[in-house]
């Protein structure tokens, strides 16, 4: 038997408040929840057989539900699912050990939510409208001995050129609609993280960790992006638990 | 989760569903080493490696070219080059029945490897 942690969270003002919250929840097999503390911070965790740990979507996707409901009402850092400690006592033993590094992240993400931005288009029409020449002309130090070249291979070289001019065009206009989304978002204090090209469909794929309170400007902004580039797709979901602004290394 | 957590979208969300999906499927770039398939699950993460490699010399060369600072025999050179890597590389693909997408490793939360 092992005690599966789902998240670390801050000591409620109200001491009563999480085991309230707590009761009307139950964990992965059915079992029920409880408190491990040490200081101002508390593990919530439940027992698991390790050996019956189902890690399906059903099981990750109920795990994540647990930790969505806790985040309504505290400030919390998410654990990765299938964080198994042996006993009350090792997880004790860990906040102590780590508590300055919590303490800090969670002061980090205290009343902030985190967004996900997808941005897609059709990357095909994109590379279709870029202004390239279809052969690449190839610029070289000495031009007027064109005539000696082995035509297959300059072919060759021309086909590669043409691709990667294109590659390079639609990966600068993905820069400028980041530079843009990173300007439009000033007024949101957001603290951003950008992955570009994440698949030939999902140009940009954001995350942004913001104030609670400026949600409402946050749907703002992106439905003004999605006027500004009508021919692009934006996406917003959340709000999120920090999953992807928490750093703790856990010694 | 019941909640909707998609606070706004203009696409076709079947269609995004879709993309995020194949995004998430790492099932075919996964590397699958058993005792009766060793020589073609260390051939895949052998060419996987070789064809990265390949993919960077060869946006590397292409810098150089765009940049205009070659000669003409060496572009020549580049492209004998670059040519007979990748159809040795396709050589090799076909020896051990591997597709491109084979080729290109899920990272995770870091994206496709190529």
């Amino acid at each position: 038997m092992g005690k599966m942690i789902y998240s670390i969270l801050k000591a409620a003002e109200d001491p009563g408040q999480l085991p309230a919250v707590l009761s009307g929840m139950r964990g992965i097999s059915d079992a029920d929840f409880h408190e491990v503390s040490y200081d101002d911070i508390t593990a919530v965790v439940c027992d698991v057989q390790r050996a019956g740990l189902v890690t399906d979507r059903s099981a990750t996707m109920d795990y994540a539900g647990v930790i969505d409901s806790l985040f309504k009402d505290f400030t919390l850092l998410p654990v990765r699912f299938g964080s198994v400690m042996e006993s009350e006592g090792e997880i004790r033993n860990m906040l102590e050990r780590n508590h300055i590094e919590i303490q800090k992240n969670l002061l980090k993400v205290e009343g902030k939510v985190e967004f996900g931005l997808k941005v897609f288009c059709d990357t095909e029409k994109l590379k279709a409208d870029r202004s390239i020449e279809p052969e690449g002309t190839i610029k070289s130090v000495n031009d007027a001995e064109a005539g000696q070249k082995n035509q297959v291979y300059m072919d060759y070289v021309k086909k590669k050129l043409a691709e990667y001019r294109l590659e390079e065009s639609v990966l600068s206009y993905v820069n400028s609609v980041i530079k843009e989304i990173t300007e439009c978002l000033t007024g949101v204090e957001a603290t951003g993280k950008f992955k570009k090209m994440a698949s030939p469909a999902n140009i940009i794929d954001a995350l942004f960790l913001i104030k609670k309170e400026m949600t409402a400007e946050l749907i703002r902004v992106v439905k003004d992006l999605q006027t500004r580039y009508p021919d692009l797709n934006f996406m917003l979901t959340g709000p999120w638990p920090p999953y992807n602004f928490v750093d703790v290394t856990i010694s | 989760m019941s909640e909707n957590k998609i606070l706004f979208s203009t696409g076709n969300l079947e269609g995004l569903a879709e993309d995020i999906g194949k995004m998430s499927d790492t099932e075919g770039s996964k590397l699958k080493l058993h005792p009766d398939n060793a020589d073609s699950g260390l051939a895949k993460l052998v060419l996987t490696l070789v064809e990265l490699i390949r993919k960077l010399v060869e946006k590397q060369a292409m810098r150089r070219v765009d940049g205009g600072s070659l000669t003409d025999e060496e572009i020549e050179r580049l492209g004998e080059t670059l040519m007979k890597l990748e159809m040795k590389m396709e050589e090799l693909k076909k020896h051990f029945n591997l597709s491109d997408r084979d080729l290109n490793i899920n990272l995770g939360p870091l994206g496709d490897l190529m």
